[in-house]
């Protein structure tokens, strides 16, 4: 099999998966385009190729892994749309990387997890409530993004999910507390 | 990952943990977030006569965070607002020996010390 294009590195994870550019997509529809995909550049079918050969199929076999590691998960897949666009969370980049929490959202962290440390002392039960009501907001904040996103607005998209980043932190703490 | 030993004790032994009151107009509150990882810091100093005077932290987050923001809040006591302005992010990050994958916790520190000065500032301008 020769690569086409849409195998080389400087192909996104959708082309590589063929899949559309969108965030709805549905779990075994993924899941399909990989294992058809997988089966077709795994590495041992190039065990008699040259050693470029085998070196390239071994690269777009573990780009196709991670394509699907990523795509698969929903925050993932809605972090790396918008990372496509140009607005990486995982960056502290001043224009390219996540955008900045104005100090309103900020002292608001702060004094939520002085209410994982309340509720912490107050026992088992009240931790439950808050993990609720922060499991709750995640929900309603992803819900967001992923509106932001398919109307185009990556700005706003990006902000939520780092507003979501935020919140998934405040729940690791409580699930580590627990 | 293998914290160094300056890290781990101010992890264990954090200075300076608390709050100052920030409705008082001698104390700055610098507050800043980072939004890769969640972790939020909280970082006030007490000034009178242009020397910080205390100097108080809350943070949130992994231990190289809690230990930047503990040494810059030991570090600025008795410093002149002036100095501490100066302080770097690699100051930090060469005391507490941060891997390159924590410089980022330093430079969270070295923000919020800056947003507490120009909060104070603001107030006092």
């Amino acid at each position: 099999m020769s690569p086409s294009p849409s195998e080389t590195e400087a192909a996104d994870h959708f082309v590589r998966l063929g899949l559309p550019r969108r965030f709805s997509l549905e779990r075994d529809a993924i899941e399909d385009a990989y294992l058809e995909r997988a089966r077709v550049v795994h590495p041992d079918r190039f065990t008699n190729a040259p050693v470029g050969e085998q070196r390239k199929a071994m690269e777009r076999s573990s780009a196709l892994n991670e394509g699907y590691r990523i795509l698969r998960d929903p925050v993932r897949r809605a972090e790396y749309l918008v990372k496509l666009a140009g607005v990486d969370v995982d960056s502290s980049d001043p224009k390219a990387g996540a955008p900045h929490m104005d100090q309103a959202f900020l002292i608001a962290m702060i004094e939520r997890r002085e209410e994982v440390e309340q509720a912490r002392a107050q026992g088992a039960s009240a931790l439950e409530g808050l993990r609720g009501r922060v499991e709750d907001q995640l929900e309603e904040i992803f819900d967001r993004a992923i509106e932001q996103l398919d109307a185009g607005d990556i700005q706003q998209a990006a902000l939520a999910l780092v507003e979501r980043r935020y919140l998934q932190r405040l729940v690791d703490e409580i699930d580590s507390s627990s | 990952m293998a914290y160094s030993e300056k890290v781990i004790d101010h992890y264990e032994n954090p200075r300076n943990v608390g709050s100052l009151d920030k409705g008082e107009t001698d104390v700055g509150t610098g507050i800043v977030g980072a939004p890769a990882c969640g972790d939020v810091m909280k970082l006030q100093i007490k000034v009178d006569e242009g020397v910080i005077t205390d100097a108080k932290f809350k943070t949130y987050g992994c231990g190289s965070a809690i230990a930047s923001s503990s040494l810059v809040t030991e570090w600025v006591k008795g410093m002149k607002v002036e100095d501490a302005m100066e302080i770097k992010n690699s100051q930090i990050a060469e005391e507490l020996s941060l891997p390159p994958v924590k410089i980022h916790c330093s430079v969270l520190a070295e923000d919020a010390i800056k947003a507490a000065i120009a909060d104070y500032q603001k107030k006092n301008g």
